[in-house]
Formats: C-alpha cells, structure tokens, sequence
C-alpha cells in the first residue's frame, strides 16, 4: 500500500469517511422525511429545491438561527458536554469498517480500506457503543427535569441490558471466522459467503438479533422508549433547542446509519459483490448499498410499528435474547468443529 | 409465555401497500375542492329593483349567537321602484372574528339580504380586516360566488308542510 | 400487578405515608402542556421510579362557562353553540339538545327527520371512533412512528365523512343542521349514493387498520392495562363503549331508543375483558356495526317533511314556559344527557337552567382508580382507552 504511515491513512481514508456519514446523516433526515410521507399517502417536504433535497440545508439553517438556551438550573457545564459526545462517538464506530475489497493473484479476496485495521476490530465498535449511553445520561441528568430524568434512566437500563446480547450475538461471526479482526471477518464472508446466509441456522437469527438489539442501541421503533414523545414528550432533548438539539437529531440519524453499516459488515459481507465481480472500489458502492438497505429497512419499521413498554423491552431482552444469543454462541462453536472435523 | 413478534409482518406489508396509493394531501398552491352547500363568508344582496334588500328588521342581529352583526336603521321612506314605504339598513357592519358561520342569520332574513358567499376571507394583518363593513358585504356579493342557501330556499326546505316527493 | 397497589386502586384518596417508607416518591405532572393528553388535562402522578403510586387527575382547563352562557341565549341560538362541546362528535350533541326541547315541547319529529338525524348519527359514530383510533394508536406508537401511519389512514376515511356532512350542511364541521323539530337541511341529490360508496370503502379499509395493529405489540401494550371492574364503571357512571367493555350489556340506542333506532336491530358490542383491549374490541365492533345499521337506514329512507315545527323566523321562535326534564341521547363516547328546566328570562325563551351530562367527564373520574400500579407509559393507553374529550369535560 502507499499509505504505510497510519496516521496518514487515517486521515485520507477517514476524512472522506467522514463526510459521506455525515451527508448519509443529514440526508438521512430527508429521505425519511419522504419516505414515511410515502407510507403515510402525504407529499412530504417539496418544496425546498428539486423535490425538496434542500429541505435539510433549510432545516440546519434554521437550527444555526436559534437562541442556544439553556436552562437556568441545569448544570451547566454537563449540559453543554453532553450535546457534543455522541456525535463524536457514533462516527467513530465506524473506524474500524473495512470499505472495500482487494483481489489477489490467486483469485481469494481480502478486506481492505479500514481507517484502522485493528486486530481486536469487533471490540471497538462495541466498547464506544456501550459508552453511547453516558453522554444521553449526562444530559438526561443535567437537563434538570423530570421527563429527562425518566429518559435517561430508561436509556441506562436499555443501553445496558441490549448491550449483551449485542456482544453475545457479535460473537458469533468472531467464532465463525476465527478471528477478531474485521478485516478477517469480511475476507472469510468473502471466500465462505455471508454470515446472515450460511450457516443457515445460527448467522440467520443472529443477524436479526444483531438488527433487533442495534436498533435499540440507537433509540429507534419499536426500542424508542427512552425519547417516547407521547408519554415523556421526546426525553433528553426536552429541554436542548437550537443548534444543540440539532446535533442530537443528527446524532441519531449518524448512530442509526452506523449502526446499519456495522450490521452490513458483520453478517451481509460488508463490501462483498455476490453478483459481478467488479474493480476494487465497486465493494465500497456494494456496502454503502447494503448499509443503505438495512437503514431503509429501519425507518419502514419506525413508521409501522408501535412501540414496547420498558418492562416488556427488559423482558425481551434477558428473557429471550439473551439466551438465544447464548445458545448461539454455542451452536457456532459447534458448527466450527464439526466443519473442521471434517 | 409472552410473544413479542407475531403479527408484525402484516404491518410491514400494509404500510408498504398503502404507498402505492393516491395521496390525500393537498399541496399548498393546489385549488381547494368543496361541495354545492359550502359557506364561508357573507354577502349583502340587492333585491330585484337594483335596491339594497336590507329592510333593518334587526331579526339578524338578535338571532346571532355571537352578537357579531350590528344594524343600524335608517328612517323608513318609501322604496322608488315600488313607491311602498320601507325600512332601509343606514350601516351593516358583521365581525367576522367572533363569527360562528352558524347560518342562523341566513335563516331569519326575511327579504333573504344576508346570505353567504363560498369564498373564505382571506387572512388579514389587522383586526379591521376581518370586520365586513357594508361596502364588502356588497362587493362580496358582486365578486363572489354566491352560497346555495338564503332564507327562502331554508325555509321552505323546512316547512312542515312541504310537498312530498312522489 | 404488586399488591401493595391494590389499596390505591380501590381508594383513590388513600394516605400516600401507607406507602413503603423506604420509597423516594417523584412527583410529576403530566399536563397540562403534554402532547398525549387529549387537549389540556393534567395529571398529578406521584411515581416510585416509573410504577405510579398515586393518580390524581385536574380538569377544568378548557372550561368555557357554556351553561352559564346558554341561560342568555334563547333556544334558537343555542345549537350552534352545543356542537362545540366534543368536538369530535358535533352532530350528536346538537342531536343531545335538540331532543330535549323537543321532549320538553312534545314536538313531533317528522319520520324522515328521525332517519336523517339516525343516519347523520352513525356515520358520526364511525367519524368519532377512527379520531379514537387513530389518537390511542399515536399515544402507543408515537407521532413519529407508527401511530402517524394508522392516523393518516384513519384521516383519509375521515375526510371522506366531513365530504358527506359538508354536501349536507354546508359546513365541514360545525353543522348546525338541527333545530328544535328536525332538521334545517334536507339531504342533496345522490347523497345516498355517495354514502353507500363510503360504506364500501370503509368496510375495506377496516381490514388495513386490523393489518396494521393486530400484533404483539399491541397485544403487549393494551391487554390487562387499565381494568375497569363493571361495579367501578356502573359505580362512577361511566356509559357508552368504556361501560360496555367493562361486560355491562347496556346501549340505549337498543334499550331506550331514540331517534328512529326502535325501526332498525342494533346488535350491541360487548367485551369482558375490562381492560384496553377490551375497549378496542368495543368500538371497533361498533364501527361495524354503524356500517351495517346505516345499510339498513338507507334502504328505508322515507320522503316527506323534515321539520315538525314552523320554520325559525325570529330569535325567540321556541319558548319552553315551565317544566323541567332529563333527556338523554347515546353519542359515540355514552350518554350525552341534557336537563332542562325551562321558564327563564323572556318569557321562556331562554332557559333557567340547562345543564350538560357529558359522558367524558365521568370516564375522566376513573383515572386514579385504574392508573396506580401501572407505568407512566401506561398511563397515555389508559387515557386514550377511555375516549375523553376534553372540551366536553370541562366544557
């Protein structure tokens, strides 16, 4: 490679990175926008610019023009941290993500592009995921208002008890593939086929575990019950307005969009071409593809589904997640020495 | 045993089904559709001689729920097509702010000099701009379609001996 | 449920220091700025982390002195003015009122009146359960999720209903199409058609709701919520679809007809299950149940008269000397009653005293029966369970 100094690396990898995930992000708001007005027989936003693209600059303007209030009796200097860190955290997720995929002389395909090719890769977007929740409590906390108070309480309980069986059912494309390392995970998907395909029984319900759980890392229906607008009127951004709130809007779109790509790379193949094997930078296309195809899946689930109470959200969870992730790690681990028995 | 998953499926399909139909949303620059009935603002009408139909009987002005309509009558004088004497409105002022369009003031007319147009007001900047003076209620009544109902046609419509209908 | 609720379920007004000392009790108020309190009500919610202890509900928010108002208006004035109260179901409270006179008068309603104020009744029905659907969908489902979604359906059926009440009465919403003795408007040219059209829509549309709301999640988040025991419902007063979810078998559309409901079989809905399944079962039974009856209603229209009394000509046409009565009507949320006590200023043309019985009002009372040991999100499906709205509460 050209790029042997890291650092370097990073930055040129990363920055692009970057900018698309967040254009993903702030874009993602408008084909939501219109998406859910599909669903729901309205128009949707078309007015701004052609079919309403611009909807999002118009929205950020206003978000910038706004007084950046904060309330009297919160605790300041929390309240203030707390808008900015999950931003950071979501985008960094996706360091890790190796984008495209490399052909060797010998026909074997290898993983490639990551921002940072770390062996123990899996452990990264975990680790930050699970810190997602302090920032969200820091200012459920600091907001200084019951409803926040209640939000960030469900957000701690929810962020942690999902955390399990999202780490348990990870797993099971580490066992699989035998490795930690993303970059292994995504060349053993390229070489044996995808994990959400084969094997069939346990990377099939892992894959939908996976999905289930990260959609409630990320606060999305049917798992939205820590910003529920009906009963505790929107939770830990009640009392953020202006360009703070606004962050926090793109905060979920970013978190939801990274956890989409994350999915796509664990069990889809990530920058994987099943069908025509094409240049290099076509599996970057082919997993922006995927990632945007399980983001579309998650927001026609938001505009379908009603949404669970936190008790039966903790049920489901410790009652039925947990152990059959469990039981999959097992099951894994037993596919992989009868195969290599074989 | 508590399930958690049955029956979604069917959601995800109707929401993905009803996208194919029509939309029900208006766009704001589309024309507003409305029935042979609809009523949304008034008009003072004259009657077949060319003069103002308003005799100030004042029955309008009592009627309303509201209290918007205020008459102020002129003195009676004997009407120059017909030479009969006859009350004459000297201002008709009806506050649209307070307004109800309950029709009831339509209903009572007797010479059928309120009715109601199927235009809407359109919004103002200043509380004078919802309060229909004589001279808008006229020109309403020039520029606007007129309503389907004035107090005859009501009236008749509800007496109790009306013809039935083979 | 802990039976450490189950004292403050049965007394609303037992001492909160009863509670486990060791709890660190939070007070919240719910309301009265809140998007899932149907209007402005509020809640005083005393919480044990998220179960609450203590309910404690506020009306009075939207009072509008409308009683006091009406003893100075004569009875004429007054029908624009009575369909403001619910605000979802403004055709029956003008029915609710125009009744009462007319049983105070003993005026006769022409049949074809009767059948027209039937058939505006039942589709009012239907118009009033799909705003309840779609509302107690949004307060489980969110309004950015899939609440929305049932809402923009329900609304698209619901338009179609204001379409058939406009081509009647010239107005989309607030009609005044009733006086005292039948009706101000008669129905238009082909209006029969349009509506027999409209059933058949409906009935399909019935089969994309249930697509969309029978799953587990909503199982999970109405069954055994909000248990109304048919002595607490009968005790507090509480009528209509909330009563008869509860296994009490009483409609007065059957059991005390008015209207021209004694010309037509109404099979009432019934469910045992007391909970807010049950109350969903209920009302979605009878909006089948209005498309049936309003089948029947259109086959036998009758032609003739609308009105049974003169025409309204002045203000205070209609006097009501003396005497004083109770009438009640069965709208989409109970009985929507009116006591009249006639002989007040002007000769009886205006009322002493007219008062309102609105069925919302006496579902509100259940609150802090139904709510203790529930969750706060619990509390939004309970409220919406019971259909209230609040400017007929507070009225």
């Amino acid at each position: 490679m050209i790029l042997d100094n890291p650092y370097l690396h990073a930055l040129i990898v990363g920055l692009p990175l970057l900018a698309v995930a967040l254009t993903v992000a702030g874009f993602g708001v408008f084909y939501e926008r219109r998406f859910a007005a599909w669903i729901q027989l309205r128009r949707g936003p078309v007015w701004v610019g052609p079919q309403g693209i611009f909807q999002i600059v118009a929205d950020a303007l206003k978000m910038f023009q706004k007084e950046d209030l904060v309330p009297a009796s919160a605790d300041q200097a929390i309240f203030k941290l707390a808008s900015w860190f999950p931003m950071f955290l979501a985008l960094s997720l996706l360091a890790v993500v190796p984008m495209g995929a490399v052909e060797a002389e010998d026909g074997s395909w290898t993983a490639a592009w990551a921002v940072s090719s770390l062996d123990v890769g899996i452990l990264w977007p975990l680790a930050l995921g699970g810190l997602m929740v302090f920032p969200l409590w820091a200012a459920g906390w600091s907001s200084n208002n019951k409803y926040s108070l209640l939000s960030g309480m469900r957000m701690v309980a929810q962020g942690i008890s999902y955390e399990i069986p999202m780490v348990l059912t990870a797993m099971v494309p580490v066992i699989l593939a035998g490795s930690l390392s993303l970059d292994d995970i995504v060349t053993y998907q390229m070489n044996h086929g995808w994990f959400a395909v084969w094997p069939p029984g346990p990377g099939l319900v892992a894959f939908v575990i996976f999905f289930l759980t990260s959609l409630a890392e990320a606060d999305r229906v049917p798992f939205d019950i820590p910003e529920a607008e009906s009963e505790i009127v929107g939770g830990i951004t009640i009392e953020y307005s202006g360009i703070r709130m606004g962050l926090f809007v793109l905060t979920e779109y970013a978190h939801t969009f990274v956890a989409a790509a994350l999915t796509a790379t664990l069990f889809l193949g990530g920058p994987h071409m099943p069908f025509s094997v094409g240049p290099a930078w076509m599996g970057v296309v082919w997993l922006l593809g995927k990632t945007l195809f399980l983001f579309f899946v998650i927001y026609w689930i938001r505009w379908t589904w009603l949404r669970y109470r936190a008790d039966q959200l903790m049920d489901l969870a410790w009652r039925w997640l947990v152990p059959v992730s469990l039981g999959l790690v097992m099951l894994s681990a037993v596919w992989v020495q009868l195969m290599e028995g074989k | 045993m508590k399930h958690y998953l049955r029956g979604l499926h069917l959601a995800l399909y109707e929401t993905l089904r009803q996208g194919f139909k029509p939309r029900i949303t208006q766009g704001m620059r589309s024309v507003e559709q409305h029935e042979e009935r609809y009523r949304a603002s008034f008009a003072l009408t004259h009657n077949e001689h060319g003069e103002q139909a308003c005799i100030a009987c004042m029955q309008c002005s009592n009627v309303c729920p509201s209290h918007v309509i205020e008459v102020t009558a002129g003195p009676k004088e004997a009407s120059p097509a017909t030479g009969k004497k006859r009350g004459w409105a000297a201002d008709y002022t009806l506050n649209l702010q307070a307004c109800i369009l309950c029709e009831m003031c339509v209903q009572v007319c007797p010479t059928d000099a309120i009715v109601m147009v199927k235009v809407q007001e359109k919004p103002g900047f200043s509380r004078e701009d919802l309060v229909l003076t004589m001279d808008k209620l006229y020109a309403n009544a020039k520029a606007r379609p007129l309503a389907w109902a004035n107090g005859s046609i009501l009236r008749e419509m509800q007496d109790p001996k009306r013809e039935v209908k083979p | 449920m802990d039976p450490i609720f189950q004292p403050f379920r049965d007394d609303p007004h037992y001492p909160l220091d009863r509670y486990e000392a060791a709890a660190d009790l939070m007070l919240l108020n719910m309301g009265p700025q809140h998007p899932s309190t149907h209007g402005v009500f509020r809640l005083k919610l005393v919480l044990d982390g998220e179960i609450i202890v203590k309910a404690v509900p506020y009306m009075g928010y939207l009072h509008r002195g409308v009683e006091k108002m009406v003893e100075g208006l004569t009875f004429a004035q007054m029908t624009p003015i009575f369909n403001k109260h619910d605000y979802v179901s403004p055709m029956t409270n003008e029915q609710a009122y125009a009744v009462a006179v007319e049983t105070a008068l003993g005026i006769e309603v022409p049949r074809r009146a009767r059948y027209i104020r039937t058939i505006l009744a039942e589709i009012q029905r239907i118009a009033s359960h799909l705003l309840w659907l779609s509302t107690f969908t949004l307060d489980m489902g969110g309004v950015i999720g899939g609440g929305a979604a049932m809402m923009m359906y329900n609304f698209r059926e619901r338009e179609d209903i204001f379409d058939l009440f406009e081509a009647v009465t010239g107005s989309r919403f607030h009609y005044n199409t009733h006086c005292i003795g039948g009706q101000r408007h008669d129905l238009p040219e082909g209006w029969v058609q349009r509506v027999r059209a409209f059933l058949d829509r409906q009935e399909r549309a019935f089969d994309e709701y249930l697509r969309l709301i029978r799953n587990d999640i909503f199982d999970l988040r109405t069954k055994g919520v909000g248990v109304m025991s048919a002595d607490l419902a009968l005790g507090l007063g509480i009528t209509g679809p909330n009563l008869r979810a509860s296994g009490v078998d009483f409609d007065m559309r059957r059991d005390a007809p008015f209207h021209a409901y004694d010309e037509v079989e109404v099979r009432v809905a019934v469910a045992q299950g007391c909970d807010a399944y049950a109350r969903y079962e209920v009302r979605m039974a009878e909006m089948r149940e209005s498309v049936r009856i309003l089948r029947l209603l259109l086959d036998q229209l009758p032609e003739g008269p609308i009105c049974g009394s003169k025409p309204v000509k002045m203000a205070n046409a209609v006097r009501v000397p003396d005497g004083r009565g109770y009438t009640a009507i069965e709208g989409p949320r109970g009985e929507i009653g009116t006591w009249l006590i006639g002989g007040g200023e002007d000769k009886g043309a205006k009322p002493f005293r007219l008062k309102i019985r609105p069925p919302s009002l006496h579902a509100m009372a259940a609150m802090s029966y139904l709510l203790p040991g529930h969750t706060v999100s619990d509390v939004v499906v309970v409220l919406g369970s019971l259909d209230p709205i609040m400017g007929e509460v507070d009225r």
